[in-house]
This record gives C-alpha cells, structure tokens and sequence, in this order.
C-alpha cells in the first residue's frame, strides 16, 4: 500500500490553477490513498467555506473529499488522538530548534505538523508514503535544515543558531510538490489540453505562480526531461 | 510587548515621516518591525507594522486626491502614536492594546468609498507583511494564521511576487530525483 500526504498549499495551489480534474484522474491510476489530515482541511475547505473570495476553491477540495479522492487518515484506521499527540510532538520539536536573539523561533504550524507526524506514522507502518508540500519551510526542513539557519540570518540581519541534535529527527520524510504531481500528471497522458509543445510550460508556471516554491531554474530542468 | 526600545525608535521615526509625508521611509520602518515580528511572533508588533504600511498608502491616496481626510486622519494618529509611545515606555500591556485599537479605528473611522478603501489597504497590508514574514523563512500556515488571513491569500501573493523561492541556495535535492519520488509512486 502507498499513500500521499498532502499539505493545505499543494490543494491551494492545484484548486487555484484549475487542476483538481487532473489530480482526480491521477487518483484513478494511483494504487494507495491522498491523504489529508483534520488540520489540513481545516485551511484547504473549513476556514476558506467562510470567505467568498476563496469559497469556491474550497467546494473543489470538499469535492474530492465527498468522492474519497481525499481521505483522512481514519481510512488507514489511524487513530485522531494519536495523530494529534505526534503532531504535537513534531510542533515542539520544530519550532524549538532555531534561535534568534534568544529566542526559539516558532517555523511551522499544526497543518504542516500533523503532514510530518502522519508520514511517521505511516512509515511505521510499513506504508510507502510523500508528502506533497508546495512550501519551502516543511521541505527545508527535512532535506537542508541549514538552509533554514541561513535564510532567517540573512534576512533577520543576527546570527541564527540551531539545535543540530533535532535535524535528524526530520530526516527521513520524502517530498514533492504540485509541480512533481503534475509532471506525472502530463507523462501519463492526463492533461486534456492540446499540446503543442507548451502545455508543461505553462502548468509549471501556474503553479509557482499560485504559490508552489520552485524556480525559474527548475522548470526548465523539468520539462528537459525525457 | 517584546523589543519595546526598538519599537519606540521605529515609531519616532514613523511619526517624522507622517509629518514629511515621506511614503517610502514609512515602507521601509514597516519593513523594519518584520524582523522583530518574525522572531517574536508577538501580535502588537505585527499590528505595528500593518498600521505603519496603511499609514504609508493612505498618505500616498492624499498625494493623488482626498488630501483632507488623508490629512486628518494623521493628525490623529500622531496624536495616537505619542499615547502609544507613552504607554510602551512604562510597558503596560493592556494601555499598549487599547492604543493600537484607538489608531486602528482612527485609521478606518471614515465612511462611505473611502472606509472602504481603507479596509482595503488594511487587508491588502496584512498580506504585504505576511508574505515579509514568509520571506525570513517562516511557514505559509503559521504566517498566515499569524496576520489573520488566508493561506489561499498568500499563497496567491507570494506566487505572484515570487517569494515562495529565494534564490539558487533554495534547491534542497536534484531535480531528477524528486522527480524520481513522484514518478515511482505512480509505478
């Protein structure tokens, strides 16, 4: 079995750029679950239901949650509880592991949390699983913490330092983003657009244009790929 | 309130740049508060960057028409923010709260189109200063919930002005390889 865990702005930014058709058919070739937790939903379909300007955005998404495009991780019986309590965990452990100025700055929220805390959980137990995360912060972590130190130093202008013990407690997780998704997406011949060439192109740039943390440099690696 | 003496410093110069109408100097103290706001996370002080930034747009709205109502609502809040600066010399919480409220609502206690606008600039300000915070390396969600808005907001935002990637150093793993992940998920 495999799953995909997806945080809120991977849905944000696939809602926003009128992809959700092709993450259904991508569903539809997938042997496993897309994933989303309470916290996530709480920011993808609960809190933008409220808001006008975001309302139907947040149809589409309860749309695939309606269709079980999107679970939630009581499907895979994990229990609420415990994924609260390791969301919890990874939270403190998270934001207690930069300082500035003397202060353990806090970097990420229960939504991001709660992606990492279910990939553990999952990883336990013996489930293939990604997280599919648009932003830089949660990935940072994981793959070049460092980077994390560096950034909030140069644009803080004072000396960042880090509890290196906690890095490797945020080791282990895989990530990809909408982009990666929607790669796949056009390899298996599931983007409906005509394509003359310029179909990846422009999904790409939709994408980093609603949010998803990639460069210029990046897409054009990706499109050169055969 | 957290770094009271560097919010005191950035308010006197506020106060100089109202009294200039100097726009960019105001851009910039705003600026100023978001590396205090990013370590501290501390609301008052994010709610000072956000008035700062309004205060630069209205000032801008009163160069290019609607002076008056431009022009009175800073002489109020150079009235508020010598409260304010009196409040956080003697570091008391609630008066500090009371004060920020007072200019917030000096800020929009206009009518009609203007109200509007104003309300306007107020949101388009906290996505401004979320998408700052963002930029030192904090999460989308937690910046978010930090100024109040909406994660489809920002998102949108720092899309759009290219925040989201900061340069070369932002590449974690090679491209092929994650690659690799999605494509083998689909295997």
């Amino acid at each position: 079995m495999k799953a995909i865990i997806f945080d809120s702005g991977t849905l944000i930014s696939l809602s926003m750029t009128g992809l959700i058709d092709e993450l259904r058919d991508l569903k539809k070739i997938f042997n496993g679950h897309f994933l989303i937790t309470k916290d996530v939903k709480r920011e993808v379909i609960d809190k933008p239901l409220t808001i006008k300007r975001f309302e139907l955005e947040a149809l589409r998404v309860k749309q695939l949650l309606d269709e079980k495009i999107l679970e939630m991780p009581d499907s895979l019986k994990i229990d609420n509880n415990f994924l609260s309590e390791k969301t919890k965990e990874i939270m403190n452990i998270a934001n207690s592991t930069f300082l500035g100025r003397g202060k353990e700055i806090h970097i990420i929220d229960s939504g991001e949390a709660s992606c990492l805390a279910l990939s553990k959980i999952l990883t336990d137990k013996k489930i293939e699983n990604v997280i599919a995360v648009d932003e830089r912060t949660t990935r940072f972590l994981g793959e070049k913490p460092e980077g994390i130190k560096k950034l909030m130093g140069k644009k803080l202008h004072t000396d960042v330092t880090s509890k290196k013990d906690n890095y490797k407690f945020f080791k282990e997780f895989k990530f990809i983003r909408s982009t990666e998704l929607m790669y796949v997406a056009y390899k298996k011949g599931l983007i409906d657009i005509k394509d003359n060439g310029l179909v990846l192109d422009a999904i790409l740039y939709a994408l980093m244009f609603k949010g998803c943390a990639i460069s210029g440099d990046e897409i054009r690696e990706i499109k050169s790929l055969k | 309130m957290q770094e009271v003496d560097n919010i005191i410093s950035i308010l006197k110069e506020t106060r100089n740049a109202i009294k200039n109408k100097d726009v960019i100097s105001l851009r910039s103290l705003s600026d100023q508060t978001i590396h205090t706001a990013t370590v501290s996370q501390d609301p008052d002080n994010i709610a000072i960057a956000v008035i700062v930034y309004t205060l630069g747009k209205i000032i801008e709205k009163g160069k290019n028409g609607e002076r008056e109502k431009c022009d009175e609502i800073c002489r109020k809040i150079l009235i508020d923010i010598e409260k304010l600066i009196a409040s956080l010399k003697i570091n008391n919480p609630k008066i500090i709260r009371n004060n920020l409220n007072s200019m917030r609502k000096h800020l929009e206690g206009n009518s009609g189109i203007f109200k509007k606008y104003i309300q306007d600039v107020f949101r388009k300000a906290s996505i401004n200063k979320a998408s700052k915070i963002y930029e030192h390396g904090i999460s989308m969600e937690t910046t978010a919930s930090l100024l109040g808005i909406t994660m489809f907001d920002l998102a949108s935002y720092s899309g759009q002005k290219n925040i989201s990637f900061s340069g070369k150093g932002d590449k974690t793993i090679s491209t092929k390889e994650r690659i690799k992940i999605a494509m083998d998920m689909f295997k």
